[in-house]
């Protein structure tokens, strides 16, 4: 339905771009809108023009709007997404777009600009990550790129105990339960990922064949075209059947936080439930037993499975 | 080593017969005939006959950028005229109406990839759905229309690396702000020359950069010096 009301609207050397739950593809009932359109070319005033319909269209269609904190709708520019990573320019905002561009994005459309982007950005993590003359290669997990999605994680957290002090009880039970596992599992999505170069690169006939790093690009960003769910799986399937059980387990309790922000009335009870009253309900007793599973589940993956995952985690997973 | 040559459009736009007076004298050993509008595809596929071309290695033409479904077997029919020769027919492929008429011309027809203003052809992917339609075509890989696709280089990378067997002819330039192409650029260079290894070495190079008389045979050895490998990039 979006593509359908929005496509038609973007201009060349734009994307309309999608994060949270339609880039994860877990639209639930009581989902927002978490929209970009991202420019990538010369700077046109019509891009406002473009960026102020799509907001009235989907206001018009009853979409929620972007969270308060501003990180989507309207304009975001390619040259900060792509030359600001690091540094006190690298803004909550910035940090964010780009993260969640490479970790659970979507685009609505003509995808010729957000392409570029994800690969312009994949290519600095990738190519800034090697030392240069010291016969280093990208052919190891890019430190560069797992360290900026963990600062990314760090920085939700973080920001999760500002929110509750910012909005007092408002939405804290609903948040809770959102960073104890959509955000957590996008957090997993990127580090697996940046294991997988490892992985699947540790045939030397693959890194004498791929002259520039090209295909340590293209693997990423292969990767992060899947949703964060679907490149958990995809891991899990390469390992099988050593992490068939806590994967049982992990989209279990998944499927489980899915259900409960589906539930018209689950969602709204965590969307009001304060701190003070959380143990008096079933609905975050439920969910907070969820998040206490997926937890377990991931501990198994990363900490005591008979996988290379265990390896690199004690290897890149905390120093 | 490789053809290399202009295309007569950078040269001296539509007057043909003039860009071949102008590349005579020059190293060029490779030409694209170009009949970018429709009107003036006519004039050149009735002038071939006459055109001293005995200097060129390789020889394609390029089909015009625009005509109507009613125009399109009339532009088949002329362009009879260079397969007959065994020259390839560079065609972009937003302009095709019915693939069918094209499909005789086998691996002579070139689809070129092309710039972000296109709706289809852009990327691997978009090609992979025209080579569906049209499997014997060859591919003409413009690196100008990749690189402003994808500056990373990327998905020039991966048009490359998909259509190995079908790459017959390359365009090199640059495209501005609005899409036009200009000559290289030091960002372009530098491009080219990041790149140089995926270039296949066996494949003629066409220069579509506009240029001066006087700047050909300097932007022929700027272009060829970029696109000389180095085998210094591996590993970034």
């Amino acid at each position: 339905m979006l593509r359908g009301r929005l496509a038609g609207l973007v201009p060349t050397n734009t994307s309309l771009v999608v994060f949270g739950s339609l880039g994860r593809n877990e639209v639930t009932q009581g989902s927002d809108v978490d929209w970009t359109l991202l420019l990538d070319g010369p700077a046109d005033p019509q891009h406002l023009d473009v960026a102020l319909q799509i907001e009235r269209r989907l206001e018009e269609m009853g979409r929620k709007e972007p969270g308060r904190e501003g990180t989507f709708g309207g304009l975001a520019v390619s040259h900060d997404i792509i030359h600001k990573i690091g540094g006190g320019d690298d803004t909550n905002r910035n940090l964010t777009q780009r993260i969640l561009l490479l970790l659970e994005s979507a685009c609505i459309g003509d995808a010729v600009a957000y392409q570029s982007v994800i690969n312009n950005v994949v290519t600095r993590y990738v190519y800034e990550d090697v030392a240069a003359g010291a016969g280093d290669t990208p052919y190891k997990v890019p430190r560069f790129l797992q360290n900026d999605i963990a600062r990314y994680w760090r920085t939700v957290a973080v920001d999760f105990a500002y929110k509750r002090r910012l909005r007092a009880a408002q939405g804290w039970a609903l948040r809770t339960a959102k960073l104890r596992m959509s955000r957590k599992l996008t957090y997993v999505a990127g580090l697996l990922s940046t294991f997988s170069v490892a992985t699947d690169f540790a045939d030397d006939s693959q890194q004498r064949r791929d002259v520039g790093g090209y295909r340590v690009i293209k693997h990423l960003r292969d990767r992060f075209r899947e949703t964060p769910l679907g490149i958990i799986a995809g891991t899990i399937l390469q390992y099988s059947p050593s992490l068939d059980d806590p994967a049982r387990r992990l989209f279990r309790a998944y499927d489980g936080f899915l259900a409960i922000l589906d539930d018209e009335d689950d969602r709204k009870e965590l969307e009001k439930l304060s701190p003070q009253d959380s143990e008096h309900s079933a609905v975050y007793a439920h969910v907070h037993q969820l998040g206490d599973e997926f937890q377990k589940a991931l501990t198994t993956i990363f900490f005591d499975s008979d996988t290379p995952i265990q390896a690199l985690t004690r290897r890149y997973g905390v120093f | 080593m490789r053809s290399f040559g202009f295309s007569t459009g950078a040269v001296a736009l539509a007057d043909f017969e003039r860009a071949i007076d102008l590349l005579s004298t020059t190293a060029a050993t490779a030409i694209e005939l170009s009949a970018l509008r429709f009107g003036e595809l006519p004039a050149l596929m009735a002038a071939i006959p006459t055109l001293d071309l005995v200097k060129y290695k390789y020889v394609s033409v390029h089909a015009p950028g625009a005509f109507s479904a009613a125009e399109e077997p009339q532009v088949v029919e002329l362009l009879q005229a260079a397969a007959d020769r065994e020259w390839n027919i560079v065609l972009h492929p937003d302009t095709v109406h019915d693939h069918a008429v094209w499909a005789p011309f086998g691996s002579l027809l070139c689809i070129e990839n092309m710039d972000r203003r296109k709706p289809i052809g852009r990327t691997a992917a978009e090609l992979s759905r025209i080579f569906e339609r049209l499997p014997d075509a060859s591919l003409c890989f413009d690196f100008a229309h990749a690189r402003q696709c994808d500056t990373s280089l990327t998905e020039a990378f991966w048009i490359l690396e998909e259509f190995a067997t079908k790459v017959a002819q390359v365009h090199i330039s640059e495209l501005d702000g609005h899409s036009r192409h200009v000559r290289l650029s030091p960002g372009g260079v530098a491009a080219c020359r990041s790149f140089a290894e995926w270039i296949p070495q066996d494949v003629p190079l066409i220069i579509e950069a506009p240029v001066e008389p006087h700047e050909i045979e300097e932007e022929i050895a700027r272009t060829l010096d970029a696109l000389t490998p180095r085998l210094a990039v591996a590993a970034a």
